[in-house]
């Protein structure tokens, strides 16, 4: 990189050089002798004159220019006004040069300012909302005790009473109510340790027909109640070191979507499990009203609700899906769906066989 | 019938140490109709000074309370050395971690409860602690 400075020193030294060099050309070859010295002084004279002007040139032009562009790199590194690059000048455009990139920088620094003031009001605002969810869902808890420990002692015989059969009813009503509540309250704290990256994840050996089998026999009631079909199909004797609980907590989720998705009497859900290399890919499947391809993605996100004119009333918090896509992916793995309007949905998510060092460290 | 009959021979002297008055009632109201005796202490401080005093089969014990609250109780038993004299069922509706609920359990504690109680879940714990 030629800097203007040694341009500069090099133009003067040839062009002094030329000037000196043509006197002295123009000394030896003169007619007249005084004639030539006259002309050599002067092309010395000269010669010096033109480097001298350089000197000072390079002193109040270059160096505040050089100045001003180390000062405008440093500003680069640090969004920071660097200290002992001031720069004095009376040349005018350097002066603007320099009070334009002073206005710049300050500009810049504003905006910084500006914008670190937002950040940590985001910040702020975030932390005061995970504050205030958390605080919301254990006053919500404290109030559901009593709630459900006279509904649970109503249910009970011989104990505060006999009821009659409406009331027997009510309080039945109640209780499922207070269930629901319950599961929501959960489901809520569930999404913000997802959130806060706070969810545990336990490792067990766990045999994955039998987890399968006790899900089914979880929800065989249900389905019975609302004449749903069951098909299970798994290879036997797959091992996975992986969160039971969790899994079958994204089961569980799954499970309650499809019963809402499916008809009476003709619905079928089928529950399985493939043995992929180092992977288990677990799904669900229905016959149910199926999610058209524009919803498919959005419903993993929180509070999604797929709202047609065919739905029935649902039953969930809009949470279930959030919460099953941040458990599969805290294991490991990965969850989508696959759907066709009319004709069903399978959701499928696989597993790591054995947990991944990062999900262990964790 | 054999069950039931070993249910009613096992009344026990159990203290509720808890904040929330329609909680105490509720849990007393059921552990009263299971044929258990109750006391009510209605701040850790409280619940503290009646465990040093009366001699209880069980102690329930309500993690969050405002000032001295569960946590303190057990550090204070810990401190004397009698935590493992007593038998404790914690309960908690706050955001605390299974991690940490063990945790208690490792330190001495007997079992915990998970807030919204269910009684039933209550009752069997209760069982099992007679049992042992």
């Amino acid at each position: 990189m030629l800097s203007i400075k040694y341009t500069l020193f090099s133009v003067s030294g040839v062009s002094s050089f030329i000037i000196f060099y043509m006197g002295l050309v123009n000394f030896l070859t003169s007619a007249e002798e005084s004639t030539g010295l006259i002309l050599l002084i002067f092309s010395v004279f000269v010669a010096t004159g033109t480097l001298l002007a350089t000197v000072h040139i390079s002193r109040i032009i270059t160096e505040p220019i050089e100045k001003l562009a180390k000062s405008m790199r440093e500003f680069s590194k640090t969004n920071k006004r660097a200290k002992g690059y001031e720069i004095k000048t009376n040349v005018t455009e350097i002066f603007q040069l320099n009070d334009n990139f002073t206005a710049m920088e300050e500009k810049v620094e504003r905006t910084i300012e500006v914008q670190n003031e937002y950040v940590e009001k985001l910040k702020d605002i975030d932390r005061k909302k995970i504050e205030f969810s958390s605080m919301v869902s254990h006053e919500l808890k404290t109030p559901l005790v009593p709630i459900l420990g006279y509904v649970q002692m109503l249910q009970k015989e011989n104990f505060l009473g006999d009821l009659n059969d409406k009331q027997t009813d009510a309080v039945n009503e109640i209780y499922i109510s207070t269930l629901k509540l319950q599961r929501l309250i959960g489901d809520i704290l569930t999404t913000q340790k997802l959130d806060l990256g706070k969810l545990d994840f336990n490792e067990e050996d766990t045999n994955v027909s039998e987890l399968l089998l006790s899900i089914v026999k979880e929800f065989k009631p249900i389905a019975l109640e609302k004449n749903i079909a069951w098909k299970m199909n798994f290879d036997e004797n797959i091992h996975i070191v992986t969160d039971r609980d969790r899994i079958n907590q994204v089961f569980s989720n799954l499970i309650k979507n499809a019963i809402d998705f499916v008809s009476p009497k003709t619905g079928i859900i089928t529950i399985g499990a493939k043995e992929q290399d180092d992977h288990v890919e677990f799904f669900v499947s229905d016959n149910g009203q199926g999610i058209s391809a524009d919803k498919q993605s959005e419903i993993f996100k929180k509070f999604y609700q797929i709202d047609t004119s065919t739905s029935r009333k649902r039953s969930g918090s809009g949470l279930g899906l959030a919460i099953c896509k941040g458990i599969v992916e805290g294991l490991g793995g990965k969850i989508w769906v696959e759907s066709e309007e009319n004709v069903g949905t399978t959701f499928f998510f696989n597993i790591p066989k054995k947990p991944s060092a990062k999900s262990e460290s964790v | 019938m054999k069950k039931s009959q070993k249910e009613e021979s096992q009344k026990m002297k159990i203290l509720i140490v808890d904040d929330n008055e329609q909680i105490t009632k509720m849990l007393t109201t059921f552990l009263e109709l299971k044929g258990h005796q109750c006391t009510i202490a209605n701040d850790g401080n409280e619940g503290l000074n009646q465990i040093k005093e009366t001699d209880y089969d069980v102690i329930l014990l309500d993690l969050a309370m405002p000032e001295f609250d569960g946590y303190s109780v057990i550090k204070n038993l810990e401190d004397s050395n009698t935590l493992k004299d007593h038998k404790i069922i914690v309960f908690t509706a706050s955001t605390i971690t299974q991690d940490e609920l063990e945790n208690l359990v490792k330190r001495g504690v007997t079992a915990y409860l998970l807030k919204p109680i269910d009684i039933d879940l209550l009752h069997s714990k209760l069982v099992e602690i007679a049992d042992l």
